[in-house]
């Protein structure tokens, strides 16, 4: 019992060194440094934002296999001419990256934030609009935005000034395996330059015969929903911000077809992302439709090699602008006002991302970060087979899309909107009326706007 | 015989119970030994590939690094805050009157407020003391919880008195009568607080992801969220970082849930 | 039974003559918890309740008086969160409850074997990560999955029922994984508590002939009741500040028909624009909530001598 008392009592001496220790760093400016033990050894080096004015930049980010390889491949390719640039990648997922900006942001303390950060396409006009102090405008640093598409410079582009350097593509493409389809009795070519009617059409035909439907999606996201839209050029938005949901043709057309794939089984929904994944290379699909960074988890069945082809999405039939072209997620780097050397952040990123066909020919073979760099689209790598996909040079065929997506308006309120969207269609396909729902939904969002 | 009846269907019923409890736990493990693919096609046979999903698991993230981190903060936590909360739960009951009754209903509030409400202010305090990616940083605000101390608050009640007035005659001090006494007698209930508390400290997650901005101060949630976040999930790889997270807080309830067998009696008289 | 009540009396404190030191000594000992509450909670809670009055995108705030307090009534997802949220409460909090009891008073049982292992294959649920919880439980729940290829092969169902978007058995689910994982957790306390009491109370009942069901009701509900209030405190508190199973089980959906409050807080600070000084004015409708139930259970379960 003694040296229970006696082990208590030396947890309380450290219980008020410690105490000791966070008042006393109110006004010491060495972090944990003061507190002791174990506590000290990563204080030293808090904020992994505060970086020196030197040659080094950190970056937040957050699939290794991905956008983290492909950072710190660049890294490397500027090392090349200055030696003393040093750069530090710390993983931090999407999610962590949108808490700890607007974390950072609302408390007025950016000292915490890195010097360049990923950022969702989608979340980027909410961001710089909520925060417009945390983030440096990149329109005269160098950059030369004439090199990418238009429609991706879009997302990171607000009041007409750039916040962002473009990366990943999301441009879509319909993914079908070849076998399933040849039981039924079609080919690639037949769902090619298709309309969604002609896709539900053959759909129910490969259910028929096959037993298989030739899409699934997530319940109560509105992914395929937000595709379609894009791939008329049309928006939940109008030009000057507003929700445009009710009278919206094209949406009133989306909403059917939708309702129409889900009633004939060509669409099934899956309960996450995960279920998603699975339908796909469990076999219970014959295809799916997404961005094409979807081809990297296609490609962990690799029993199924050879068994997949790739193509342009269906179109919307009766709307203007229809195309078969369409985006799905992407991101862009941005410079945030934290930054204690912007100068060499521009040069970086207008040297590598924005300015290095060599950069984009290295990280492609590896991690398949698909450049929205148009130049880099030209080179030899794009045009090598994919084993996988049938032998086709996918690449080039994806970059080959990305050019033809129509450009619409993300919108500051793009989550709520979306969300909305997704509310709403769930009850359409329980039976409840388009323009009912619709309307709820553009209420709940002016709602939302209007704080 | 109708004892042996209700003693079967005891029996029948903690079986079922135990049953639901730990199939996804069983499903994790089996997880943790299958690739990827398997994973995601819904195989529910034991695999071969445990050693090399903890392979890609070492290569890919840092996996010590994050376990010692995890380790460390749960444990400082649980010792101060054990510490703490018990003296405080103790003073509650045991020299009670209204005011002290009052200023517990008032503690109790604390908790009532979400904790994304009082994050940013709280960020605010942390950032300027310079405490982010610290240790202090991250059991400072959870350090003294209601909960805790109403549960000593709570437990202390069935103390007996008679225990401690003997012990004031025998001359001892009132925090001796704390240490000799209290502590050691409500052994049950420093086993719950401590599983709870280390339980809440390890798989603690909204605090830790915004104060930790590098990469070596991060704890075991964040890491799994790190194999979530990709493009490609490894899911094989993902569920044996889950069934890492997951096991310290099992070992350390089964290594506690002994002392629940033995009651106030033996100990005290 | 006059013997149980003997012994339960016996145990009634004694009332303590409390000299003033004594008192002063009372205050030390809570001192250091009750300062690290007040810096660590009560501070940001006040700055929270000043961000509640003021409106605005982003960092750009100023006072809007009452505006956001009278605008979350008029919030037609907030209002269901709020109805979702009772919902949960009052269906999920006493059937946990009482199941926790009716297994902790069994797992106390002197004879019973496998105890420790019973015991930890129960508590495991809170432990295991939510990752996989989370996946699992949408995965058995599945069109495809465990439940509906049981049901099928049972033939109650024809073809699969896609149980979480359905609002009612999405519901169900919810509250099915809030039973699951956070049962076991209260027993933990129960488990505790019953160390308090002493085992002759049982066996004097026993020997008086008392069933197990007058056993529990009589002797270990009363001894618990100080754990019971606890464990109802911060079971009403858990609940209407329900996050994990929203997000992860169901995402809210379908159609916002589980989503919770904190949830929806959540989205308001994270997800959508942020709008910090409406999410802390909601944040304050659950404080109030949660006190005002609060102050009813310490009323009827917090006095000393009965």
């Amino acid at each position: 019992m003694k040296k229970k008392v006696l082990s208590l009592m030396l947890v309380a001496s450290m219980a008020a060194s410690l105490l000791a220790g966070c008042g006393g760093s109110d006004e010491g400016q060495s972090g944990g440094g003061e507190t002791g033990g174990t506590a000290g050894t990563t204080g030293t080096e808090a904020a992994g934002g505060e970086t020196a004015s030197g040659e080094k930049l950190t970056v937040w980010c957050w699939d290794p296999a991905f956008n983290i390889y492909s950072m710190e491949e660049a890294g490397k390719v500027y090392q090349q001419t200055h030696p003393d640039f040093e750069l530090e990648v710390v993983e931090t997922p999407w999610q962590d990256v949108q808490t700890k900006l607007t974390t950072a942001a609302t408390s007025g303390d950016l000292s915490t934030l890195p010097d360049i950060i990923l950022m969702q396409d989608n979340a980027f006009q909410k961001n710089v609009i909520s925060y417009p102090d945390a983030f440096l405008d990149l329109t005269s640093s160098g950059i030369d935005y004439s090199q990418f598409a238009a429609g991706k410079v879009a997302y990171s582009t607000v009041e007409g000034k750039n916040y962002g350097v473009p990366f990943d593509n999301g441009a879509v493409i319909a993914c079908y395996r070849t076998d399933i389809l040849e039981q039924a009795g079609y080919t690639v070519d037949d769902l090619t330059d298709i309309d969604w009617d002609r896709y539900i059409e053959i759909g129910k035909d490969v259910l028929d015969k096959t037993g298989k439907p030739l899409l699934s999606c997530q319940a109560g996201e509105s992914d395929v929903i937000m595709m379609m839209l894009q791939s008329a050029g049309a928006s939940l938005f109008d030009a000057d911000g507003n929700p445009n949901m009710v009278g919206n043709d094209v949406l009133v057309k989306i909403m059917e077809t939708y309702a129409a794939l889900k009633t004939s089984g060509v669409l099934i929904e899956v309960n996450d992302w995960d279920q998603y994944v699975g339908s796909i290379t469990s076999e219970t699909v014959a295809g799916t439709i997404n961005g094409c960074w979807i081809m990297a988890s296609i490609q962990t069945a690799e029993d199924q090699s050879g068994k997949w082809a790739i193509t342009n999405m269906p179109s919307l039939v009766g709307v203007d602008g229809a195309t078969n072209y369409s985006n799905n997620g992407g991101s862009s780097w941005a410079v945030t006002a934290n930054c204690q050397n912007p100068e060499l952040a521009y040069d970086f990123l207008a040297s590598t991302f924005a300015g290095s066909v060599e950069f984009y020919e290295t990280i492609l073979p590896s991690s398949g970060a698909l450049a929205t760099y148009a130049p880099a689209g030209d080179s030899d790598v794009y045009n090598q087979p994919s084993e996988f996909f049938g032998g086709e040079p996918v690449f080039a065929k994806i970059v080959e899309f990305s050019t033809k997506i129509p450009s619409n308006n993300t919108g500051v309120y793009y989550y709520e909107a979306r969300d909305a969207i997704a509310t709403a269609i769930t009850n359409v396909v329980a039976g409840s009326d388009i323009d009912a729902e619709l309307q709820t939904a553009q209420d709940t969002v002016e709602f939302q706007m209007a704080q | 015989m109708t004892n042996k009846v209700t003693n079967a269907l005891q029996y029948i019923f903690l079986t079922i119970v135990s049953l639901f409890s730990v199939f996804p736990l069983v499903w994790m493990v089996i997880a943790a030994t299958n690739t990827s693919v398997d994973v995601t096609r819904g195989r529910m046979i034991p695999g071969t590939h445990f050693l090399e999903n903890l392979k890609n698991l070492i290569a890919a993230q840092d996996l010590w690094g994050c376990m010692w981190n995890s380790f460390k903060y749960a444990l400082m936590l649980t010792i101060l805050s054990l510490l703490i909360c018990s003296l405080a739960g103790y003073g509650f009951e045991i020299y009670h009157d209204k005011a002290k009754d009052f200023t517990m209903s008032v503690i109790l509030l604390a908790m009532m407020v979400p904790f994304v409400a009082t994050m940013i202010p709280l960020f605010q305090m942390f950032s300027k003391a310079g405490l982010l990616n610290t240790t202090a940083g991250f059991i400072l605000p959870t350090i003294s919880t209601p909960f805790m101390i109403m549960l000593f608050r709570q437990s202390a009640r069935s103390f007996p008195h008679d225990i401690i007035e003997a012990a004031r005659i025998d001359g001892l001090n009132e925090l001796q009568i704390f240490f000799r006494m209290f502590v050691p007698t409500m052994r049950s209930t420093y086993a719950a607080a401590m599983t709870i508390t280390f339980m809440n400290a390890w798989n603690n997650y909204l605090w830790p992801k915004v104060i930790m901005t590098n990469d070596s101060s991060k704890t075991m949630p964040m890491l799994v969220a790190n194999l979530k976040e990709g493009y490609v999930t490894d899911y094989g790889m993902l569920m044996v970082a889950v069934l890492l997270c997951t096991l310290p807080t099992v070992i350390i309830f089964f290594l506690l849930q002994k002392s629940f067998a033995e009651g106030i009696t033996g100990a005290v008289k | 039974m006059d013997k149980v009540e003997n012994v339960t009396g016996e145990k009634k404190r004694r009332k303590m003559s409390m000299s003033k030191r004594h008192n002063l000594t009372g205050w030390i000992f809570l001192a250091p918890a009750t300062i690290m509450i007040a810096i660590m909670s009560f501070v940001p809670m006040v700055q929270a309740l000043l961000l509640s009055f003021k409106k605005g995108v982003g960092a750009k705030l100023e006072w809007a008086g009452l505006f956001n307090y009278t605008r979350m009534f008029q919030d037609a997802v907030f209002m269901q969160s709020l109805k979702n949220t009772f919902l949960y409460l009052i269906i999920q909090v006493p059937i946990m409850l009482i199941l926790a009891l009716i297994l902790a008073s069994i797992l106390n049982k002197k004879d019973l074997k496998f105890k420790g292992l019973f015991r930890t294959m129960i508590f495991l649920p809170c432990a295991t990560s939510l990752v996989s919880y989370a996946t699992i439980f949408r995965s058995l729940f599945a069109v495809d999955g465990l439940v509906n290829t049981v049901l099928i092969k049972l033939g109650i169902l024809n073809t699969g029922y896609s149980f979480l978007t359905q609002p009612t058995s999405a519901r169900i689910i919810i509250i099915i994984a809030l039973v699951w994982r956070w049962t076991g957790y209260n027993m933990v306390f129960y488990l505790s508590g019953l160390q308090n009491i002493e085992y002759s109370v049982y066996e004097a009942a026993k020997i008086d002939g008392a069933s197990p069901i007058q056993t529990f009701f009589k002797i270990t509900v009363p001894l618990l009741k100080p754990t019971i209030l606890l464990t109802a405190i911060m079971s009403t508190n858990g609940t209407l500040q329900l996050f994990d199973e929203s997000v992860n089980l169901t995402g809210g959906g379908p159609a916002n028909t589980t989503i919770t409050m904190s949830h929806y807080i959540y989205n308001m600070s994270f997800k959508y624009v942020p709008n910090f000084g409406y999410a802390a004015a909601m944040s304050f409708l659950i404080f109030v909530l949660v006190a005002v139930l609060a102050f009813f259970q310490m009323k009827v379960g917090d006095k000393r001598d009965e």
